[in-house]
């Protein structure tokens, strides 16, 4: 057909990206200290070299990695496990999915109300606990909510993220178990092996790409902390903000450099699952030769 | 070679699961029409409607907000299903230039967590008199719906092959008109896929609605957050339950319009 064809069809994509890619290295200069608004104009690491040493930036930080490293690998467990329960018991299809996709349409500003209402000193859990007799006063049943712990912010994410690895790798390990794990318990496999040694390796692609996706979302994300979390230490991007709408405009780049350091560590932890999940292939690959 | 034992597990993860998800749906349901639930109740001690007519009340303008947020983020569903339309075509069809590129930047922002383009974005939208406008909180939605919807509108073009509508066009129909009918028609469960993904996507959307709407674009979650946040629970679930339903009723007409649309299709192609 047409040779320009193709490029029209880009045509909207290509702007978006541009614009997408401006705003990236925009922040991204800012964060050098180059804001001509704000009569800023020497390039520099002094904002990042600042911002790395403060305390605030490290409390915050390990905060940051402390909420999304355990919500994100408890999601990977339990969404495999809840992935084989759907295709173990045939539910690959039905109301059991419907129910599943409802948990990935509700957004996390709603997902905090679920945390206030059951979690808080007078939830609905602390009630059922007085009920049964197990606390005796409001004041008995632990902070989970506003405190360092962050437990409300994960079980929070955790709402979200099992039902989102599951409907992620569902289609993947239905179609491995039909296949393969089947022949496997066919010949003779229990099937708690054939799982273990076939279905869950061979799925293991679908599962670690949600792992990676609900690792460095969670890592970036600043609804649920912003709702639900301490005053100090404050996640890494609700602290950015703080730093971003400071009355001082000269503060500006801090806010910047901790957005670069966000950047910097989501980017880290894409290139480790690209490395790791490369290595696999070549691995995959020269074994299937042998 | 069945093992019930390992089996009654699973269904027990499994209700378990469902549960956790459906209950904490249940207590918001009722916290929107609770008048009073004081401790230690495991249920209301009493029941209004105060929460809901206080939402809907002509003094609020939350009713406006709701159709003009819905609004506002249809047209971001339909842009983004058009655009990831064509992109699609463009990297499954062609051969082009740069290739590699477009698809790399069409997943790029998974890549950059929504806050960092955001904030670096805002000062240019600032000289580009897009801050605190419809359009630009439309362009920085629309940019993270796409990843999502340009992977579902890809998967189904490289299904649906181009091969039909070359046929069509052979015979003489132009290049549209052999898209519109032989393709479209194919395409719609995708179509309808990328539109509910990226209305929700961008519904949902608070930080980057706030920061770059800058309070002057009003969307639902604008209004419903502030209660949640200050853990008012009877509003706050009132407004999500607003929510949950608003989006389902926006699902189940978007449905119904393109399943029309369909069906409409066929009949012509027929005659």
């Amino acid at each position: 057909m047409n040779k320009k064809t193709p490029y029209i069809l880009i045509m909207p994509i290509v702007l978006l990206g541009v614009l997408f890619i401006y705003g990236v290295a925009n922040g991204i200069i800012q964060s050098f200290g180059y804001i001509p608004a704000f009569n800023l104009r020497d390039l520099s690491l002094d904002y990042y070299i600042k911002v790395i040493k403060s305390p605030t930036f490290l409390d915050s930080l390990k905060v940051t990695l402390h909420i999304s490293l355990i919500s994100s690998i408890l999601a990977a467990v339990l969404g495999t496990i809840l992935t084989a329960a759907l295709v173990y018991t045939g539910h690959t299809e039905g109301k059991i999915i419907q129910v599943i996709k409802l948990a990935i349409l509700i957004p996390h500003t709603i997902v905090a109300l679920f945390s206030i209402s059951i979690l808080s000193q007078n939830g609905l859990l602390a009630r059922l606990l007085y009920k049964l007799g197990i606390i005796s006063t409001q004041g008995d049943f632990p902070l989970l909510l506003y405190t360092k712990n962050n437990i409300g912010i994960i079980l929070g994410y955790l709402w979200k993220e099992v039902p989102f690895v599951a409907y992620f790798s569902l289609s993947l390990m239905a179609s491995i178990n039909k296949t393969l794990g089947e022949a496997a318990e066919n010949l003779g496999a229990s099937r708690l092996k054939s799982f273990i040694h076939i279905t869950l390796p061979l799925s293991m692609p679908a599962i670690a790409k949600a792992f990676l996706i609900i690792l460095t979302f969670s890592f970036g994300a600043y609804d649920l902390p912003f709702l639900l979390g301490a005053t100090v230490p404050k996640a890494l991007p609700v602290q950015a903000h703080v730093e971003y709408i400071h009355p001082d405009l000269r503060h500006r780049p801090y806010a910047m450099a901790m957005n670069g350091l966000i950047l910097l560590i989501t980017w880290l932890m894409a290139g480790i699952y690209y490395l790791i999940s490369n290595r696999k292939k070549l691995k995959g690959g020269s074994h299937e030769r042998a | 070679m069945k093992e019930p034992s390992s089996n009654k597990l699973l269904k027990l993860f499994l209700y378990i699961t469902v549960f956790a998800i459906l209950a904490p749906m249940v207590i918001i349901t009722l916290w929107a029409f609770t008048n009073q639930w004081s401790w230690p109740s495991l249920l209301p001690t009493s029941y209004s409607l105060r929460a809901i007519k206080e939402i809907f009340a002509p003094y609020g303008n939350v009713f406006p907000i709701l159709l003009s947020s819905i609004f506002l983020s249809l047209t971001v569903a339909l842009l983004s299903a058009i655009i990831a339309i064509m992109a699609a075509r463009a990297v499954v069809f062609y051969d082009f230039f740069g290739k590699d590129l477009i698809d790399f930047i069409s997943m790029a922002p998974n890549l950059v967590p929504s806050t960092v383009f955001a904030m670096g974005i805002h000062v240019a939208f600032i000289k580009m008199s897009l801050a605190n406008t419809p359009l630009g909180v439309i362009i920085v939605n629309l940019i993270y719906t796409l990843p999502y919807t340009i992977n579902i509108m890809k998967n189904l073009t490289e299904s649906i092959g181009k091969d039909l509508e070359q046929q069509a066009y052979v015979l003489g129909a132009s290049p549209w008109k052999a898209f519109l009918h032989i393709s479209f028609p194919l395409l719609l469960p995708g179509i309808i896929a990328s539109i509910t993904m990226a209305y929700i996507i961008s519904f949902s959307q608070y930080f980057v609605t706030l920061l770059i709407g800058g309070g002057k674009v009003m969307t639902f979650s604008m209004i419903m957050v502030p209660f949640i946040a200050k853990g008012d629970r009877t509003l706050g679930s009132a407004y999500a339950l607003v929510f949950v339903l608003s989006t389902l009723i926006v699902f189940g007409l978007i449905n119904l319009i393109l399943k029309k649309f369909q069906k409409r299709k066929e009949k012509y192609n027929w005659n």
